[in-house]
């Protein structure tokens, strides 16, 4: 299968830490993959390597086939992010915003301008488009943060817990449209999440993080078989204790 | 780029601090002619002093350049530009601004360039606005040197706000840099006429890119090309100059 990530023995050391030790792993084209961990387990600092964010210290990563330390600027180009921890600038508007972002993708102005009123009506933010960001609830700024994320319509999206903040809807509405961009357009997706079942929802295949290193890489239902776990909480645990063991 | 330059300098004229300035140079508008009108005893004097047989129009661009609008670029630039690239880092927006086919030192030109923009746009708005209204009110205005001099004076103002977007490139600190900006200018602004004041330093100030925007000032009845085409062209290359210095200065930044 023709693969749209390929990371391999990929580390970072910032300093005496290690956040990430080693991990390898492969995405499908068109893939849903989920990516699960506890906090500081190094996935945040692996997806901003995948986009040159970060500068690895050992091992390599190919994105659509780029090197991401040399060809940053065409992975990103390709790429859509949507960052863990992030905030909106406060005095532009949503539709401002968007087409601020457009325009560092280099669209063209009509370009731009069809695909933000298109994301803008997609999150059903229409009504507000025209408003500044800082007044927007968090569900809403999540919405402009994956709109933005998408507005250069991606090859690879990098998603880092992209449902915090929505409710029980919005999660449901961005979970469908994510898995329409898979099967739709052949979008790849790397799905980040703490939210075990919105991972399982989603993603036919995992990667679990723990301590800085690659604990499992497999389908769901093999891993879930493999450790006698009915669950993805009791399939994450039994992960993590085997690897405390 | 041109567009997102674009964007940006209209996001930029829309921010609050903006509106500072604005605010700020309204005041000084209405202000001055209101001072000159009976103007300290003290300012008086060093007048009488520096410019013994001066005409009132070279009082006023005296007062104008040097007790306005050069304590104007000393400190608009900071609030303008002592933040570029920092307080989207601070505030958290450069993870989703840096994830994008845009390096940090490039995203850096823009947001200067921006600054620049928005500085020279409310200095000629100044400017012209004065035009306007000081032929109404200040006896003996001539609009034409005035504005020919201002002209020159605008270059002083893009070389102020892109000498504070690389300070904060380099010290990477925004409460610092606004300091360390703020220091810098007005250290240059205080030095600036002293060629005025002391014709024997004339050529040693003539290093200091402020006195360079206000030479303006010596030749107000022979103003030209030749006069004022030197200087609006090193204040350009140095602007230039320093907007790359801030972009190295950037280069190992992470979002």
């Amino acid at each position: 299968m023709n693969q749209a990530i390929e990371v391999n023995a990929l580390g970072k050391r910032f300093g005496e830490v290690t956040a990430v030790d080693g991990v390898s792993f492969a995405v499908a084209a068109g893939e849903i993959f989920g990516f699960m961990g506890h906090n500081g387990a190094g996935k945040t600092t692996t997806l901003r390597m995948l986009l040159g964010l970060t500068r690895p210290t050992a091992g390599s990563a190919r994105v659509l086939g780029r090197d991401v330390v040399h060809e940053t600027l065409e992975v990103r180009r390709n790429a859509g992010y949507l960052p863990a921890s992030y905030s909106l600038p406060p005095d532009m508007t949503a539709r401002g915003f968007l087409h601020y972002i457009a325009a560092m993708f280099a669209l063209p102005r009509g370009v731009a301008a069809a695909r933000a009123d298109a994301l803008l009506r997609r999150f059903g933010l229409e009504r507000e488009a025209d408003r500044p960001l800082r007044g927007f609830s968090t569900g809403m700024a999540q919405k402009v943060g994956i709109a933005q994320a998408l507005i250069n319509e991606p090859a690879v999206l990098l998603l880092d817990e992209p449902t915090s903040g929505l409710d029980p809807l919005g999660r449901h509405e961005l979970l469908e449209m994510l898995r329409a961009l898979a099967r739709e357009r052949g979008v790849t997706i790397v799905f980040s999440s703490h939210i075990l079942s919105d991972v399982e929802a989603l993603c036919q295949r995992v990667a679990v993080m723990h301590r800085s290193r690659l604990v499992a890489c497999d389908e769901v239902e093999r891993l879930k078989d493999a450790h006698g776990a009915r669950t993805m909480d009791d399939l994450y645990l039994a992960l993590v204790r085997r690897e405390a063991a | 780029m041109i567009r997102l330059l674009w964007l940006d300098y209209l996001a930029t004229l829309r921010e609050r601090k903006t509106w500072l300035c604005v605010a700020m140079l309204a005041y000084a508008l209405v202000a001055i002619p209101v001072v000159l009108a009976r103007p300290p005893d003290h300012v008086r004097a060093a007048i009488a002093a520096w410019f013994g047989d001066a005409t009132p129009f070279q009082i006023f661009m005296y007062v104008w350049i040097d007790l306005t609008m050069n304590k104007v670029i000393a400190f608009l630039p900071v609030v303008i530009a002592s933040g570029v690239v920092l307080r989207e880092r601070d505030t958290g927006v450069l993870p989703l601004l840096a994830s994008k086919p845009l390096s940090i030192p490039r995203y850096f030109v823009v947001r200067a360039l921006s600054a620049c923009a928005v500085m020279v746009t409310l200095h000629v708005a100044t400017q012209l606005a004065g035009a306007a209204y000081f032929t109404a009110r200040v006896p003996g205005f001539r609009p034409g040197p005035f504005l020919g001099a201002m002209s020159l004076h605008a270059f002083a103002a893009l070389f102020a706000t892109a000498l504070c977007a690389a300070i904060a490139a380099w010290v990477k600190h925004r409460g610092a840099s606004a300091l360390i900006g703020f220091a810098t200018l007005g250290g240059l602004v205080g030095l600036s006429l002293i060629g005025f004041y002391q014709p024997a330093w004339r050529g040693i100030t003539l290093a200091n890119p402020i006195t360079l925007g206000a030479l303006g000032l010596g030749s107000l009845d022979h103003l030209g090309p030749a006069v004022l085409g030197p200087p609006m062209l090193a204040l350009a290359a140095l602007t230039a100059l320093t907007i790359a210095v801030g972009a190295a200065g950037v280069r190992r930044m992470e979002a």
